[in-house]
């Protein structure tokens, strides 16, 4: 443990209550966590159970640590609660054996709430703390959070949060705290800081994006819908800026226009793009894009936009373009070309260069009008070229003390790349076992290839149809064919034939080479003319060191200080570079012509490579003990994690190179996110010191008192003549989903009891007659759409002689579905007016209930049982149950079950609610359901002819991107 | 009186009650005419309305219950059509929903004379209208089928299935990716892999 960390334990113990703590992201909240659970293991004997809340368990483990899982038996987990050992535990399953009892909160003597930022008074981690609290005023609560971001964004939301989980301090450790910097600072890794420029083409798709962004972002002001203030560019670039829209849209999200609904979401893909285009390669890149313009379609804002056709020019002038062989050839196509390079008259510098080195190269070859570019990444050839460095370095060395390098013990030897996503790390691994060009190439040959697949397969399809039918073009064919015309109509026809011819030829050399020897036929790849200009232009990579750690980790100030100052001690490295670059391209060819002799070439040229994605959130650096690290992309929480790994070896040495493309959003977003953070702890900071959090004569927080004592005296006096007895409790039954909602707590607090099971029929059940279906305004709307909802009701219909839709709105929203001017004239069969309409005309014996908040329902559910029987547990999960299976007893149904799996099979066409049951006990996953063979489905299915259509559309070849 | 009866069909009555109602400014879209009738709006053969103001009701809150306990049992579908025209609805709201329940009344809510005019043109034109709009129903195209199977998985779109489809030919070629292929896909991050993965690979039964 740090020294900042042991202090946090201390502050965090002094508090009898337990406390909030807030850490900056990246600094660990495991070690705090494990103390934790350290400090509760015996000795002493420990007076209760350590739950700990997490919805997913967070990569955290102690020897005397275990998991509720939720498929374990109840009675099991009856019997860990009593241990008084720590478990993990989701707060869903928390909160149903608290309401049943099989977790007696006088067991509990300690909650940690993972990802407290989340919590609200709504939320299901606040109804955990309520009923143990209510129970145990004894209990400690300490919740932790590494997000502060996230903890500013609404009124006095720390404070709420604070009182959700009865605490009264809260700790709050920025990276920029005192003691953290000093702990953290005191033996910093020597960083090496690589800005490594963009291509033309990179910064022309960079600088359209942000064009389009700022585009949508005006279209979206004039919307007069919301706050100017935060739509900013930059903001445009965080995923947390979709949340910044989605909160003031929220509200009316509803009532909003068809185009600026799809405002919001073409941001969010305009963000992705920004994003990927430093991830991905360029072949990647405009693969993504064919997708995002096959799916998206017409109906997006953005792809119409003028910037963004700049977007897809520039894509594709990064993978290929075509010529005409010799003009008079094709007139049709040197026309095409002639409009494209008008259409793109201003970015002409940048295209020229483009048409010179092709048309040069393809003197070579005439007769094809296909010219790759390929262009590679910068960083690829960066990485390579700093991993051959790094070796060069240690083979010196290791010359120098004969093998005294190796004092650090022999793991030192690894390298770690760090990148954000398993992709990129097997296209890096690729690169470096393979050689780049060849990543690249086998790209570009999928992509090909993926083309020539389409293709063959509408045509089979259109004789088919043709064969069948009569008509041809006529049926459905003919319509989607049509629809992807409409919106590939800015591509042109030519084009499309020419990237076909292309991907036939590749085609065929693989058929060819299949029985041929691998080696000529890699020979034949790398001499196809590649126009790859990154080997031709030197690579303008400025390195620059420092020493200083605190320029370039924690704040950012390295941006003006480092860029384009070359040190010059450091000088003779370029020179280098440049010697292995030259070194390092025969080394290529014999690498790739002799794959199995690479093992031997390798190891003298590249040291020892471990790939790390940033998503995968592994704690690898601990594991891998690193002394070199490569951040390839730079991530805020990632390089706090390499501060903490150095500062817990401090002999150790360490070195970290940062890859930035120079003046990309990637380091404006870098950047932005540490400002972020920080703003974000100055005003908690505020918060703090003007915090007032009520406690009651104890000490203790209030808010906790049992709401049975509350109804109790209500009832006493409300309901005299009322025929309820003193004591008895009403009861609701609630589905175990509801829980994800907050109805089930606030019925909670309004002194009900509740009975959580698994319903097949409804979400509550309030009396023996009485079960209703609960819709917030955003499902309703969805569950109409979908066709849910008739389903829902229906069954309702089917097994209760009053069935409810409850429509709850939401507090904090509008309660309404839209303004009278928004009516319109017609009737309008997609108007939610006619689809309540058409549900209440078929379902008349359907009531309906118009909530105007969840406080609001729990009030209406309370008055309507008023007279009523108590609803009758053990029938109201036999409901809608079919008896034939009847092994369902225990309430962990849910649990049980891969729902979302069952749910995907039964939308599969040919299964049936007859069928689906007899499909799970025949095969065990959806895997094994894609290799069963025709004949044992019918078995399992009943029928020949359902059992040919799911096994047809299994195996249907996926045709996407017609054109 | 054969064509008047054939207007009355197609019309929706008006009882003489309802005269001077702005709301029957915007029935626009069918007929109405004014009837000696209990309800105040026949919808149909076997549905009918009634027509609550909430601030009439906070002023007359029996009202409602006579007016209901007038209607008998005559018609399937009862709709008390409630114009929510006050800011403090709780209270209000409350005793109507509880009313309509008990007395087996459908509860619909409209925001202004507009919307509320629209119900009951709406119902009446919907008379003898099929539920296909509002039932679960897709279009029978592979692409809409596929999209509609695998959007199952949470945060997976129409770009993805798109990519999926391409990347492996077809659903059985998806359901049977490794992780590694999966991650192999653009656009297709860490969480959404293991998703996938677990929904394809997780027996459906957990325990056997």
């Amino acid at each position: 443990m740090l020294g900042y960390e042991e202090e946090i334990m201390a502050e965090l113990l002094s508090e009898s209550s337990g406390g909030l703590v807030v850490l900056s992201s990246g600094l660990r909240l495991q070690t705090l966590v494990t103390s934790l659970i350290s400090l509760h293991s015996p000795p002493p004997p420990p007076t209760g159970t350590l739950l700990i809340l997490t919805s997913s368990p967070p990569p955290l483990s102690h020897p005397l640590l275990a998991e509720i899982p939720g498929d374990l038996l109840s009675s099991h987990r009856e019997s860990l609660y009593k241990t008084k050992r720590s478990f993990f535990v989701t707060p869903r399953i928390l909160i149903a054996d608290l309401l049943t009892g099989r977790c007696e909160p006088r067991d509990v003597s300690g909650i940690v709430v993972m990802d407290a930022h989340r919590v609200s008074d709504t939320s299901k981690e606040a109804f955990v703390v309520r009923l143990v609290k209510i129970k145990n005023k004894e209990v400690r609560v300490w919740g932790f959070s590494n997000r502060p971001q996230a903890m500013v964004s609404g009124f006095a939301k720390v404070e709420r949060i604070m009182l959700c989980l009865g605490v009264r301090k809260i700790h709050l450790w920025p990276r920029f705290q005192v003691q953290v910097s000093t702990d953290l600072e005191k033996n910093p890794p020597e960083v090496v800081d690589i800005r490594v420029p963009m291509t033309l083409a990179m910064k022309g798709i960079q600088n359209a994006v942000l064009g389009t962004i700022d585009a949508c972002l005006k279209e979206l002001r004039g919307t007069n819908k919301v706050d100017v203030e935060d739509l900013t560019v930059e903001n445009g670039l965080f995923k947390s800026f979709d949340e910044i829209v989605r909160r003031q849209l929220d509200p009316i999200w509803h009532t909003l226009g068809k185009k600026t609904r799809q405002l919001v979401a073409d941001l969010t893909t305009l963000r992705k793009l920004a994003d990927y285009l430093v991830r991905y390669d360029a072949v990647t890149y405009l693969k993504y894009l064919d997708t995002l313009r096959a799916s998206a379609g017409t109906r997006s804002v953005w792809i119409f936009a003028d910037s963004s056709y700049k977007i897809f020019e520039f894509a594709k002038r990064r993978v290929y373009q075509v010529v005409s062989s010799d003009g008079s050839k094709v007139t049709s196509n040197t026309k095409v070309v002639g409009s494209k390079k008008r259409k793109l008259k201003d970015n002409l510098k940048n295209t020229k260069h483009h048409e010179k080195d092709s048309l040069s190269s393809n003197d070579r070859c005439t007769g094809s009008l296909l010219e790759e570019v390929l262009e590679e990444p910068p960083k690829w050839k960066v990485l390579r070229e700093l991993l051959e460095e790094i070796e060069e370095k240690r083979r010196k060395h290791s010359l120098l003390e004969e093998g005294a390098y190796d004092d650090d013990g022999g793991d030192n030897e690894i390298i770690l790349v760090a990148c954000k996503d398993e992709f990129t790390c097997m296209q890096m691994e690729d690169c470096i076992t393979k050689g780049i060009k060849q990543v690249i190439q086998k790209e570009w040959k999928n992509y090909l290839l993926n083309k020539i697949d389409i293709l063959s397969l509408s045509k089979q399809k259109k004789q088919k149809n043709q064969e069948s039918k009569g008509f041809g073009v006529l049926n459905g064919e003919f319509s989607t064919r049509a629809g992807e015309n409409i919106r590939a109509c800015s591509m042109n026809v030519l084009e499309n034939d020419v990237l076909l011819a292309a991907a036939s030829k590749i085609e065929k050399e693989e058929k060819t080479s299949i029985s041929s020897d691998p080696e000529p036929s890699i020979g034949k790849v790398s001499s196809l003319k590649v126009n790859n200009k990154c080997k031709k232009g030197s690579t303008n990579v400025l390195v620059s060191r420092t020493k200083c750690v605190n320029n370039s980790l924690g704040e950012c100030k390295h941006g003006e200080s480092s860029v384009g100052k070359k040190v010059d001690n450091e000088v003779e490295s370029d020179s280098k570079e440049d010697k292995q670059d030259n070194v390092s391209i025969p080394f290529l060819q014999k690498h790739s012509a002799n794959p199995k002799r690479t093992d031997l070439n390798h190891a003298k040229s590249l040291p020892p490579v471990q790939f790390y994605a940033i998503d995968s959130g592994k704690n690898i650096l601990d594991m891998m003990k690193p002394s070199i690290i490569i951040v390839y992309h730079p991530d805020m929480t990632f390089v706090r994690e390499i501060e903490i790994y150095k500062a817990d070896n401090p002999s150790k040495k360490l070195r970290v190179y940062f890859l930035f493309y120079e003046d990309s959003t990637e380091v404006q977003k870098f950047e932005a996110s540490i400002q972020r953070e920080n703003r974000a702890f100055e005003s908690l900071i505020k918060q703090k010191s003007l915090m007032v959090i009520p406690v009651d004569q104890d000490g203790q927080c209030t808010g906790f008192s049992d709401p049975e004592s509350l109804i109790l005296s209500r009832s006493s006096t409300r309901k005299a003549g009322g025929r309820k007895l003193k004591g008895e409790k009403m009861q609701v039954i609630v589905d175990m989903r509801e829980f994800n909602s907050s109805l089930p707590n606030v019925i909670h607090q309004t002194g009900m009891r509740i009975i959580p099971v698994t319903l097949e029929v409804g979400d509550y059940v309030l009396s023996p007659a009485i079960c209703v279906e609960r819709k917030s305004i955003a499902d309703l709307f969805q569950s109409f759409a979908s066709g849910r909802l008739y389903h829902q009701v229906e069954m309702m219909s089917r097994y209760y002689p009053i069935p409810v839709l409850l429509i709850e709105f939401s507090q904090d929203k509008s309660f309404s579905f839209q303004s009278a001017n928004e009516i319109g004239d017609d009737v309008s069969s997609s108007n939610i007016v006619s689809k309540l309409s058409l549900l209440v005309l078929h379902f008349p014996r359907l009531r309906l209930i118009w909530s105007r908040s969840v406080h609001a329902t729990a009030e209406i559910f309370a008055s309507l049982k008023i007279n009523q029987d108590e609803p009758d547990e053990v029938k109201a999960i036999r409901v809608g149950v079919p008896s034939e299976d009847g092994i369902v007893e225990d309430d962990v149904r849910a649990e049980n079950y891969n729902t979302g799996a069952i749910e995907f099979l039964r939308r599969l066409p040919g299964v049936t609610d007859a069928n689906y049951r007899s499909l799970m006990d025949g095969c065990n996953s959806l895997a094994e359901l894609a290799d069963i063979s025709v004949e044992k489905l019918a078995e399992l299915m009943g029928g020949q002819k359902a059992a040919r259509t799911l096994r047809e559309f299994l195996d249907a070849k996926c045709v996407t991107m017609l054109r | 009186s054969t064509s008047t009866s054939t207007v009355n069909r197609n019309a929706i009555l008006v009882s003489h009650r309802q005269k001077g109602n702005p709301l029957l400014k915007h029935v626009r879209n069918v007929k109405w005419v004014f009837a000696d009738v209990v309800c105040d709006y026949v919808l149909g053969d076997s549905s009918c309305a009634l027509y609550l103001s909430l601030r009439y009701h906070l002023l007359h809150p029996e009202y409602l219950y006579f007016r209901i306990k007038e209607l008998k049992k005559n018609f399937k579908l009862r709709v008390i059509l409630c114009h929510v025209d006050v800011v403090d609805v709780l209270k209000p709201l409350l005793e109507v929903t509880r009313t309509s329940i008990l007395h087996e009344c459908t509860l619909l809510c409209g925001w202004s004379f507009e919307e509320c005019g629209r119900y009951l043109e709406t119902i009446k034109v919907y008379e003898n209208k099929s539920a296909d709009n509002i039932r679960e129903h897709m279009d029978n195209d592979y692409m809409s089928r596929l999209n509609h199977a695998l959007t199952t998985v949470r945060r997976v779109n129409k770009t993805d299935v798109i990519t999926l489809g391409s990347t492996f030919g077809s659903l059985s070629g998806i359901m049977d990716a490794s992780m590694e292929e999966l991650a192999r896909c653009p656009g297709i991050g860490e969480a959404k892999v293991k998703r996938l993965y677990d929904t394809f690979h997780e027996p459906f039964k957990r325990v056997s």
